[in-house]
């Protein structure tokens, strides 16, 4: 072989040198690949076989439909109804621009608006969804299906979105539901939730939440790397959310509401007999509708930043000076302390001294000589002066917070304020200052520093409707399974009793009475016919300065330095069923501004429409045909 | 023998490729593949009967064809995926590109013969055929075609070192090299440069530039040690690897056959290697050895690149697998190289007329 190549003048020796080397170098690059593969196929084997599956196999959640909240009587308050959503998948290298243009062409020739402006710069994701519009219109929704072939990878998205059958009457109650934020999603630690998830962000939809939501589907479906289902595997049904039944009735939620719509302040209904709430309105209020789909930066800004709060449930947020409505509890407190009998007397000629101060009865004339019952039914200063500096304010706080005040009452939903009930140890931790006399002669009819929650005040009159027993309220009334199965049942609950005897409790019922039936009493003009209500007003003072006593009496002032009116009220006189409170914001006194008010849902309440009573029983059928 | 088995394994596995959407493609890929084999096999036999001193006489007539045709893809070629490589007479596409991978080494062989030195070549003896290189590899990089035109450089740096090259020019080369290097990656599309980053962080974007890398990666991982059979791989059937057929066809054999299969293949290659390396020793002059080895290294780096990218190690610069990879020219090509080799091993022990 040598002498051939050296005939050839081929010199393989030296190449044999080369190819050895090149032999080698070929083993190493090929080891390497091998050794590679290895790693890829036996060491992370598992690990890439199951990220296979999860590439070809995926899931999709069946959001199911949210629970129902309705009435006691079965009436919808808050249903659900579809909205469509207009999306676009992105393929591989495909542009949004082009899809664009298209879709204002077609809408333009069907003279249709779209704005897209905010989705040119938008970044697009093969395979992740864009939403182009949110809850389109059925004329929209017609001509995108109808032009869906020139629109590849445009598609509707059907969403369930809520639906508020009571409007604005109740959106401090019920609440609203909206996108899950990454705040909620990293408190959450039951892991039911994930991102996007619509859950409730106040009120009952807030509260009750994992009630109302049911649990979601999935559908396991194998898909090819365009996103695409090949087929289904198998399917999770959704559990729809459970139906909530509140203690509110319908019509007379309506009739309040209506009463005291475009006017601030806040109506409750009870039955004083369980502490069921039947009506609870507060004005303004705003429409949880806005919520869904996401609320511009605009409309958040109106409704948060509203000096009126349209947010607040003022029933239960709501903290005023309860004005004359007190007076019963002192009252009470003063029967029951032996201080007063119904006979005592106090002789009211318009003042009252203390010191060198001088308190003012609303009556500049004076009531002459009272007794407990005429100084509830004409709603008296002097005497409650009288009894108020014998009686001594830390006795009245005891007796106050036995009513329920100064406290949360328990109500169903959260976000309650507590009032204030002032004592001498209170004032010295606040202020670090002696409480004075004179201040007793302001808390005993109301003023001062005393601040209730209408609905405090509304649950210490039932305890004294019903016979003294003191209820936490409640506005759940039950959870139903969405196939009409109770889930849950809300019992009522008794908070205590008031530490007032059946005779005294008799006794200043019966004056309650006298205040509205009484030709002299603040609340006449809810005088009845068939049914004795009994009721006291209350105007609390806004402001307390001596000096704007002249411009209130001249009903020259500021709106928002008028008077707060107040009423509260229970009927029938024997066996109460319905109790009202009332508290109008910056109003004018009591007896004008909220016994009207009051009057409305007593007349519509003993004087129900029969064909409204019958509504509730159409809604229940067809809520059930709408879960098949 | 090998040659046949590898054509073999790459139509089943182009089938397998296939599979999936046959239902959309009423040519499929295996069939062409199919008949592109056939034509390479003729085009084998065409290779072999022909003297090889023949046809590297005709060496720079062939090459200045290639040539031409990359001049007439560039002003005519039609476009697919964003690159101009093709030419289409009648129903008949056709890559130029791939057959100047084999004019190059005919060349490159010629010239060498007809200069041959004994200490080694200097750079001034080396201006010649990097210029021969220079304008393929220009032509082709502006297809683009980066991995064809890296294929052109690899190769003709291979045949250099094994034709011996000085140290001194060596090490002169290496440094303009590096030098270079900041150039050539101002000179890259966006594209490519993003395919070389996401090499070092693939999961980075994994629905953009870094899906190729992911996808292929999961396909081979999950074909474990046995694969999970013929036909049966997911990522292959669902259609989740982008160019399963052409660059990423090694990881639908892989998904399929797992370690075992991927080592056998690994190892039919390597015998081919040696196969072509033993042809270039035993060749009974340096033009064959030249010739063989030029072939061999070409088949090698293609290998090795290709693999290499689907496995992840290097990057995604488009190389198809050789025999395996669906394309036409390029197994014709393969096929006619292969025939060459044949040749030069069939006629080492003929003594110069």
């Amino acid at each position: 072989m040598e002498i051939r190549d050296r005939l050839n003048g081929h010199e393989p020796s030296d190449y044999r040198q080369k190819v050895k080397f090149v032999v080698v170098a070929v083993m190493v690059c090929l080891s390497v690949l091998i050794f590679r593969m290895f790693y890829l196929q036996i060491m992370r084997g598992d690990e890439l076989k199951q990220k296979s599956e999860n590439n070809s196999i995926r899931f999709h959640k069946i959001v199911p439909p949210r629970g129902l909240i309705l009435d006691r009587n079965g009436v919808v308050l808050v249903d659900n109804q579809p909205s469509f959503n207009i999306v676009y998948i992105p393929n591989r290298s495909k542009d949004i621009k082009d899809t664009l243009r298209k879709i204002e062409k077609i809408y333009t020739e069907n003279s249709m608006t779209f704005s897209f402006d905010s989705l040119l710069n938008k970044k697009v994701r093969p395979f992740v969804p864009v939403k182009l519009e949110k809850n389109v219109t059925w004329a929209k929704l017609a001509v995108v299906e109808t032009n869906s072939l020139d629109l590849p990878g445009v598609n509707v998205e059907v969403l369930p979105i809520r639906k508020y059958n009571s409007g604005k009457m109740l959106s401090q109650i019920v609440g609203y539901i909206g996108e899950i934020s990454p705040k909620e999603l990293n408190r959450d630690e039951s892991g039911h939730y994930s991102a996007g998830d619509l859950i409730g962000k106040r009120g009952i939809e807030k509260y009750l939440d994992q009630y109302l939501r049911g649990k979601c589907g999935a559908e396991q479906v194998e898909v090819n790397a365009l996103g695409k289902t090949i087929k289904t595997l198998g399917t999770i049904d959704p559990i729809p959310g459970d139906n909530v039944f509140l203690t509110i009735d319908y019509f007379l939620q309506k009739v309040a509401w209506e009463a005291i719509d475009g006017k601030a302040g806040t109506v409750i209904v009870m039955d004083p007999r369980d502490g069921s709430v039947l009506a609870m309105a507060s004005s303004p209020s705003f429409d949880p509708g806005l919520f869904f789909g996401g609320i511009t930066v605009d409309e958040w800004e109106e409704l948060s930043n509203d000096p009126l709060y349209p947010m607040e449930n003022r029933a239960i947020a709501g903290q005023y000076p309860p004005g004359s409505t007190y007076k019963t509890i002192v009252a009470a407190a003063a029967l029951e302390e032996g201080i007063i009998t119904p006979d005592t007397t106090f002789f009211c000629d318009g003042t009252f001294a203390l010191g060198n101060r001088t308190f003012r009865c609303w009556q500049e004339d004076g009531h002459g000589k009272v007794n407990l019952h005429r100084a509830i039914v004409e709603s008296c200063d002097v005497y409650f002066y009288q009894v108020g500096k014998l009686l001594g304010v830390d006795k009245l706080h005891d007796y106050a917070v036995k009513f329920g005040f100064g406290k949360p009452t328990g109500f169903d939903l959260p976000g309650e304020k507590c009032g204030l009930i002032p004592s001498k140890q209170w004032k010295l931790n606040r202020f670090k200052e002696k409480w004075h006399q004179g201040e007793t002669i302001s808390v005993a009819i109301g003023q001062g520093y005393n601040l209730v929650t209408p609905l405090q005040l509304l649950n210490a009159y039932c305890a004294l409707a019903n016979g003294g027993t003191l209820y936490h309220p409640r506005i759940i009334d039950r959870i139903e399974t969405p196939g009409g199965k109770p889930y849950r049942i809300f019992e009522p609950e008794e908070g205590g009793t008031i530490p007032v005897s059946k005779k005294n409790i008799k006794i200043l019922n019966h004056a309650l009475w006298g205040a509205v039936n009484e030709r002299r009493g603040t609340g006449y003009i809810l005088k009845r016919a068939k049914e004795d209500v009994c009721g006291k007003t209350g105007t609390s003072q806004v402001v307390r300065l001596p000096s704007d006593e002249k411009a209130r009496r001249l009903k020259q002032m500021e709106l928002r330095y008028k008077d707060h009116a107040l009423f509260v009220c229970f009927a029938p006189y024997k066996n109460p069923e319905i109790a009202i409170a009332v508290v109008m914001e910056n109003a004018g006194s009591g007896g004008t501004a909220a016994t009207p008010i009051a009057r409305k849902i007593i007349d519509a309440h003993f004087h129900r429409n029969p064909i409204i009573e019958k509504q509730p029983v159409i809604a229940k059928e067809t809520r059930r045909k709408g879960h098949g | 023998m090998i040659v046949i088995v590898l054509v073999v394994i790459g139509i089943l596995n182009i089938f397998s490729a296939d599979f999936s959407m046959n239902d959309l493609k009423l040519n499929p890929y295996y069939i062409k593949q199919i008949r592109w084999a056939f034509v390479g096999l003729l085009a084998m036999i065409v290779a072999f009967s022909i003297d090889y001193r023949f046809i590297v006489r005709h060496a720079y007539v062939i090459y200045g064809i290639s040539l031409l045709l990359l001049i007439l893809v560039f002003l005519y070629g039609t476009t697919t995926h964003g690159s101009q490589r093709w030419m289409t007479l009648w129903d008949f596409s056709f890559q130029p590109s791939e057959l100047m991978k084999l004019s190059v080494i005919l060349v490159l062989a010629k010239y060498f013969n007809d200069h041959k030195t004994v200490r080694g070549y200097e750079l001034k003896d080396l201006w010649m055929p990097s210029f021969l290189i220079l304008l393929p590899f220009l032509l082709i990089l502006n297809q683009p075609d980066l991995g064809t035109a890296l294929i052109l450089v690899i190769l003709f740096f291979s045949m250099v070192l094994f034709v011996g090259i000085r140290l001194r020019s060596f090490i002169i080369a290496c440094t303009m090299g590096i030098v270079m290097t900041p150039v050539g990656w101002f000179c890259l599309k966006s594209y490519q440069k993003e395919r070389i980053l996401t090499l070092f962080s693939p999961e980075k974007d994994p629905l953009g530039t870094g899906y190729h890398i992911i996808q292929s990666m999961i396909a081979v991982g999950s074909g474990g040690l046995f694969g999970k059979g013929f036909l049966k791989g997911t990522q292959t059937q669902l259609q989740f690897l982008p160019e399963q057929h052409t660059d990423f066809v090694f990881s639908v054999f892989a998904e399929e056959w797992g370690f075992v299969g991927g080592l056998i293949l690994v190892f039919i290659f390597f015998m081919l290697i040696l196969w072509g390396l033993r042809i270039a020793l035993h060749s009974r002059d340096l033009l064959g050895t030249l010739i063989a080895f030029g072939i061999t290294s070409l088949i090698f780096w293609k290998v090795f690149i290709n693999i290499g990218m689907v496995l992840g190690i290097l990057p995604v610069v488009g190389i198809p697998l050789p025999f395996l990879s669906y394309g036409g020219s390029a197994i014709v090509i393969l096929m006619m190289s292969i025939g060459l080799l044949l040749n030069i091993s069939m006629r080492h022990f003929i003594l110069k007329p």
